[in-house]
C-alpha cells in the first residue's frame, strides 16, 4: 500500500480507517468461501438430502440479497458518521483544516477512499452473489426482476454504494453529530432505493400481448415479468381480470353485453433487464454527483 | 526584521447565532511579526473565536482579518485535537503527508523525544501533557511563520508547563516564528510574551507592546481631596481607602510629584484594573511606536 497514489490526505484517511477496510475485505472473502461451500453442498449433497439439496444455498442467498441492499446504507452511514461528522463533532477537523493541504483535498480524500472501497467491495460482492445465484436463476424469488437478485446482479448495486458515499459526505457535514448523521444518511439512501425500486418498471414502456378470450389467460414469453393482466373491450377499454368471473363464475366466459374481446397482458421481457439497469444506474449516479457537489458547496461556504 | 503586521484585523465581528449575540464585535488591531503575543481575557471573552478566525476555521460575520496563508500558519486548539486511533509516529507522518515540502521532521521528533514518548503508542492512551507535546510537535514541524496556540498549557502540571514552554520558546526564537497564545491565567505567559492583546466581552481593551503598555500606565497614590487633579489623566480605576486614593491611570503630561506618589504597575495590575472597570476606555498602542523601542 505504499504506492505514490496513497499520499497526503489520502494516506491519512486510509490510516484512520484501515480497520474498516480490512473488515470489508474479510466480508468479501468470507462470503466467497460461504457461497462456494453452499454450491458444493447443492451439487453433491443430493444423496444426503434428496428432497432439497439447494435449501441451504437458497436460504443463504435470500439473506445475501437483503444484505446487498442494506450495505449501501451502512457504507453511507459510515462515511457520514465516523468519517465526516465525527471530525466535526470531536473538533479534529480543526487539526485537518489547518494543515497545508486544502479543505477541498481533505473532503476529496474521504470521498475518493470511500468510493474506491465501495466500488471494489460492491463489485466483488456482486460477483460472489452472482456465483451463488446462478444455479437458482429463474426459480421462486430468484427471478431476474425480483428485489435482491435484480440489484445484486447488475450495475445498480455499485451505483447505490456510491450514492451512499455521496449522501454521507453531504449529510455528515450538515448534521454534525455522528449518530444522527449516520441515521439520516441511512434513511435518505434507503428512501432513494425504495422510490427508485417502485419506479423501476415504469422507466421503459411495457410490451402488451392480446389473445382471444377462449382458451384462457395468455401465455407469457419465458422469463417475462408480468406487470398487468386484464380484459379488453370492443371500445378499446380495459377491465380487471376478474370482471367476467363476477358475473359468470368463469374467468373466460363473459356476458355478451360487456363486449369483451379478449385478454391483454402487460409485461417486461428479459431483454429489458440491461436497459432498465442502465437507466437506473445513470439516475443514481446523477443523484450521487449532485450530493457530492452539494458536499463541496457546503465545505466551500464554511472554509473558503 | 520587518514591521509588517502578521495579523491585521479591521472592524472584526462574529455572531454564532442570532439569539446569542456577538462573540466578538468591532475588533481592530495589528499584531507585529516575530513577536510572542499574549491574548488574554476572562473565560468567554472571545479569545478562542479570535484564534479560530486567524486560523481561517471561522468566517467573520463582519469586518476582515488578514493572516498568513494556511501553509505558513499552525494552530493548536484548546482541546489539542489529534486522531486518537493513530500512533505518535503516525501522527508525525501525517504532519509530513499534509505539509509536503515544509515538514521539519527533526524539530518535531525532538519535541516528542524530549517528552520521552514512545512512537508506537496510540494518541488515545496519552496523558493530557503528552497530547499537548504531540500537538505542539505537529504544529512546529510545519515550520510556520505564525503559530496560534489556544490555551496551550491549560491542562498541564507546573513542571510540564515549564518544560514545554521552554521547548516552545527555544524553537520559535530560533526560527523567528510569530506566536499568538491565549490564556486566562496571565502568570502562564508573563515573562514569555512581548506583546499583549486584552480581549474582554468580545472587544479589544488593550493592545500593544508589553513595555509600552507598562510605560503608558502609572499607579498614583495621593490624598482623596486631590481627586480633581486626576481629570487631566485617563483614570482606569480608582479606589479610596480612608483619606488615601489609589488610581491606575494613563498620565497625560506631568503628574504633580508633590501631591502624588507614582509607581510603575505590574502587567497583572494593569490587566486586573481593566477587567474590574469595564467602562475604562480602550487603548491601542500602534506597532510603530514599539518598533522604535525594539
Amino acid at each position: 500500500m505504499s504506492t505514490p497514489i496513497l499520499t497526503g490526505p489520502r494516506w491519512v484517511t486510509v490510516r484512520q480507517h484501515r480497520r474498516v477496510l480490512w473488515m470489508l475485505s474479510a466480508v468479501v472473502a468470507t462470503s466467497l468461501a460461504g457461497v462456494v461451500a453452499l454450491r458444493g453442498w447443492a451439487a453433491y449433497g443430493a444423496d444426503l438430502y434428496p428432497s432439497s439439496p439447494d435449501g441451504p444455498l437458497r436460504s443463504a442467498m435470500d439473506v445475501a440479497g437483503i444484505g446487498m441492499l442494506l450495505l449501501p446504507l451502512l457504507v453511507g452511514a459510515f462515511v457520514a458518521g465516523p468519517m465526516v461528522a465525527r471530525e466535526l463533532e470531536s473538533g479534529t477537523y480543526r487539526l485537518a483544516l489547518t494543515q497545508s493541504s486544502t479543505p477541498r483535498a481533505w473532503l476529496a480524500a474521504k470521498i475518493t477512499v470511500a468510493s474506491v472501497a465501495a466500488v471494489a467491495c460492491s463489485a466483488s460482492l456482486a460477483g460472489v452473489y452472482r456465483l451463488g445465484w446462478m444455479p437458482l436463476n429463474g426459480t421462486y424469488q430468484f427471478h431476474w426482476a425480483d428485489r435482491g437478485p435484480y440489484e445484486a446482479t447488475g450495475t445498480v448495486i455499485v451505483a447505490y454504494y456510491l450514492l451512499g458515499v455521496a449522501v454521507g459526505a453531504l449529510v455528515g457535514q450538515l448534521v454534525r453529530r455522528t449518530i444522527a448523521a449516520m441515521a439520516v444518511t441511512g434513511l435518505a439512501t434507503g428512501l432513494v432505493m425504495v422510490v427508485l425500486g417502485a419506479l423501476r418498471w415504469s422507466l421503459l414502456p411495457v410490451r402488451t400481448l392480446t389473445t382471444p378470450t377462449a382458451p384462457g389467460v395468455p401465455k407469457l414469453p419465458r422469463d417475462a415479468l408480468m406487470m398487468d393482466l386484464g380484459l379488453t373491450t370492443a371500445s378499446g377499454g380495459r377491465l380487471p381480470e376478474g370482471a367476467c368471473f363476477a358475473h359468470t363464475r368463469s374467468m373466460s366466459q363473459c356476458p355478451p353485453d360487456m363486449n369483451v374481446t379478449g385478454w391483454y397482458v402487460d409485461y417486461h421481457p428479459v431483454t429489458h433487464y440491461w436497459p432498465t439497469q442502465s437507466i437506473e444506474t445513470a439516475v443514481v449516479l446523477v443523484l450521487a454527483a449532485l450530493a457530492v457537489r452539494g458536499a463541496f458547496a457546503v465545505l466551500r461556504k464554511r472554509h473558503p | 526584521m520587518t514591521d509588517d503586521p502578521v495579523i491585521e484585523a479591521t472592524g472584526l465581528g462574529v455572531r454564532y447565532a442570532r439569539r446569542r449575540g456577538w462573540a466578538l464585535r468591532d475588533c481592530s488591531f495589528r499584531l507585529p511579526a516575530h513577536r510572542v503575543c499574549a491574548l488574554v481575557g476572562p473565560n468567554g471573552a472571545g479569545k478562542s473565536t479570535l484564534l479560530a478566525l486567524a486560523a481561517g476555521l471561522l468566517r467573520p460575520t463582519e469586518g476582515t482579518i488578514g493572516a498568513p496563508p494556511r501553509e505558513e500558519m499552525a494552530y493548536v486548539g484548546q482541546d489539542k485535537p489529534l486522531y486518537p486511533q493513530l500512533t505518535v509516529d503516525e501522527t508525525l507522518r501525517m504532519g509530513r503527508e499534509l505539509n509536503p515540502g515544509r515538514w521539519d521532521a527533526k524539530s518535531a521528533e525532538r519535541i516528542v523525544g524530549e517528552g520521552g514518548l514512545d512512537g508506537s503508542v496510540r494518541i488515545r492512551s496519552l496523558s493530557g501533557g503528552q497530547r499537548t507535546r504531540v500537538a505542539l510537535a505537529l504544529a512546529l514541524g510545519k515550520r510556520p511563520r505564525l503559530l496560534l496556540l489556544d490555551e496551550p498549557m491549560a491542562d498541564l502540571d507546573p513542571l510540564a508547563r515549564h518544560r514545554l514552554m521552554g521547548a516552545l520558546m527555544a524553537d520559535t526564537a530560533d526560527h523567528g516564528t510569530s506566536v499568538v497564545m491565549s490564556s486566562h491565567i496571565l502568570a502562564e505567559l508573563e515573562g514569555a510574551c512581548d506583546h499583549l492583546l486584552l480581549v474582554d466581552g468580545g472587544r479589544v481593551r488593550l493592545s500593544g507592546a508589553v513595555d509600552d503598555l507598562l510605560a503608558a500606565h502609572c499607579l498614583l497614590t495621593g490624598p482623596a481631596t486631590a481627586v480633581a487633579d486626576l481629570a487631566a489623566h485617563t483614570v482606569v480605576e480608582s479606589r479610596t481607602t480612608g483619606r488615601q486614593l489609589t488610581a491606575l491611570a494613563r498620565p497625560h503630561g506631568t503628574v504633580d510629584a508633590d501631591t502624588w506618589q507614582t509607581a510603575e504597575p505590574s502587567l497583572e495590575e494593569i490587566l486586573l484594573a481593566h477587567l474590574r472597570s469595564p467602562g475604562a476606555p480602550a487603548l491601542a498602542l500602534a506597532p510603530a511606536t514599539e518598533a522604535v523601542g525594539a
